[in-house]
């Protein structure tokens, strides 16, 4: 995969499989490619070399068997919370004409009851329901976008620096709340990061992806498995070994839109 | 006051703000009446600059007599009659209509630019076009309205839409194209089709902003309508300040700009109301 102005790619040689229900995480540095695989298994890029398959199948672009949270601006900022939440289903199930009709209401109703016990579970009150986003911290924010995208259930959630933006605190709570999420709801994850130990903390696998040298595209340099539980020595030995290879691997040059 | 009240770092508090803010109107008014004083002492039949009083009483004529004899009324009505068939109202009236139609036209503007910023296909065929539009002088092209569409209502509301839709219609693009992109990929993996994207999303999003820009754009409205008022009109508000030109009816024509000045600023404050209201998520920044 590489970006036009460059000749050189920002991924090379990457065969990674993924089964259902496992929870990846994709460690690098910055510029190593980590977010431009994300964006490839969105759909939002495409391979120029290369597929990527979902179920076997080919999708061109964007669609509900993949869950999105970004970084930032995760939420529509001209919904309320409860609306945002409810916004997957209400759009796939009724396009635009169909919002004028009786069932819509219904549903709408039953929707914004399943809203609220997500509300519940991610730790919001009831009255947060009723806010802007723009009223609400950015964990707070974040759990919204992730109870937002896991409501239509899709087949794989991926989560871009999704806790990057937090205080150490707070993405505590949230590496939490979204390991309890996935525990309940079985989805498959894959998480983009740049720090180990949140890596080591919320993976059962970590794909470590880095350049050999800085012509090259990045490569999968470490494909391991995560034991679950993991005891505190494992951690500390395994965050040593991966930022040992981070280490090694050299400085990449500046790329376009990481 | 203190020795560095000229300075960036000066605060000014709330009472003399409010008096510094109101001197300049003082000062105009009061030099307005002065110099008016000083003419008609000179000349009592002085039309240039009039009195309070001839004011009132061009206003007064304005507001309750009709604009030609036979739009008389055939007996004196009621105050609200009266003004109903005045030649204020009736220039009201056709002022405020094809201010209204350009309004009207005003959202295909934006919808085109909002479309045009979502849809590549639909952007790379009209952006060009747009861009050259923009860059012509509305003005300029007005005899060529008139030829082409004659001299009542259509050419003045066309000279509104060429003066203003290209501005409106760019502004609307770029506003589409600051939509954060995570926001239209999340819309789609949410499961939204283009137009759910489009009009549930984006539009949403904008509008705010949409509509702060038609309001900015207002003054230019109002300058093309007034231009093709005053050319070619047989009433409306600019017409009537260019006819009563050639009769020296300052007493007349002062107030009508006040009246304009004072319609102008309901519509803009009413327009951010309605804006507030709407969307009491928007923050401006």
């Amino acid at each position: 995969m590489s970006y036009p102005p460059a000749p050189r790619a920002v991924l090379d040689r990457i065969d990674l499989q993924i089964e259902e229900g496992e929870f990846v995480c994709v460690l690098g540095q910055t510029g190593c490619g980590k977010s431009t695989l994300l964006r490839l298994l969105l759909g939002s890029e495409h391979p120029v070399e290369g597929r990527v398959l979902i179920d076997g199948k080919v999708h061109q672009q964007p669609d509900c068997t993949r869950g999105y949270v970004p970084q930032k601006y995760s939420l529509f900022p001209d919904k309320t919370v409860l609306d945002n939440i409810t916004f997957g289903p209400e759009v796939s199930q009724f396009r635009l004409w169909r919002r004028w009709t009786p069932a819509f209401r219904r549903r709408r109703r039953e929707l914004r009851k399943q809203a609220s016990e997500y509300l519940r579970r991610i730790g919001l009150s009831p009255a947060d329901g009723a806010k802007y986003p723009d009223q609400l911290s950015g964990g707070m924010q974040q759990r919204v976008a992730i109870a937002q995208a896991l409501m239509t259930e899709p087949r794989i959630l991926l989560m871009d620096e999704a806790f990057s933006a937090l205080d150490p605190g707070t993405r505590k709570e949230m590496q939490r709340l979204i390991r309890s999420l996935w525990r309940t709801t079985g989805t498959t994850v894959l998480f983009v990061t740049h720090n180990t130990h949140e890596a080591v903390r919320l993976a059962t696998r970590i794909v470590v992806l880095a350049r050999e040298s800085s012509d090259r595209g990045s490569r999968i340099m470490m494909d391991l498995r995560v034991p679950d539980p993991c005891s505190e020595d494992q951690t500390l030995e395994l965050v040593g070994r991966l930022e040992a290879l981070s280490e090694v691997a050299p400085v990449p040059q500046a790329v376009p839109a990481s | 006051m203190s020795a560095g009240f000229l300075l960036i770092h000066a605060k000014p508090n709330r009472t003399w703000a409010l008096l510094l803010s109101w001197m300049l109107f003082a000062a105009g008014i009061a030099l307005y009446f002065y110099i008016s004083h000083q003419r008609h002492r000179d000349n009592p039949e002085d039309r240039v600059m009039p009195t309070i009083a001839q004011m009132a009483r061009g206003m007064y004529d304005a507001a309750l007599q009709p604009a030609e004899d036979d739009d008389a009324q055939t007996r004196g009505g009621s105050l609200i009659d009266r003004f109903l068939g005045s030649m204020l109202w009736k220039d009201t009236r056709a002022t405020s209509r094809r201010f209204l139609f350009s309004m009207l036209l005003l959202v295909p503007a934006v919808l085109l630019g909002m479309h045009m910023g979502l849809f590549p296909y639909v952007g790379v065929f009209w952006l060009r076009f747009i861009l050259f539009f923009d860059k012509i002088v509305a003005l300029s092209l007005l005899p060529i309205l008139f030829i082409a569409f004659g001299i009542d209502e259509l050419s003045k509301i066309m000279l509104i839409v060429i003066g203003v839709a290209p501005t409106i219609i760019l502004d609307t693009f770029n506003l589409t194209r600051g939509v954060p992109r995570e926001q239209v990929v999340k819309a789609f993996t949410l499961g939204a089709g283009d137009f759910d994207v489009a009009y549930r999303v984006v539009l949403k999003q904008i509008m705010p902003r949409v509509l702060n820009s038609i309001r900015l754009n207002l003054k230019a409205v109002m300058l093309f309508l007034f231009a093709g008022e005053m050319i070619a009109s047989t009433d409306g508000l600019a017409y009537r300040i260019a006819l009563l030109r050639r009769h020296m009816g300052m007493d007349v024509i002062v107030p009508y700009v006040l009246w304009v000045a004072c319609l102008l600023f309901v519509v803009d404050w009413s327009m951010r109301l309605i804006n507030r209201k709407l969307h009491p998520w928007f923050i401006e920044s």
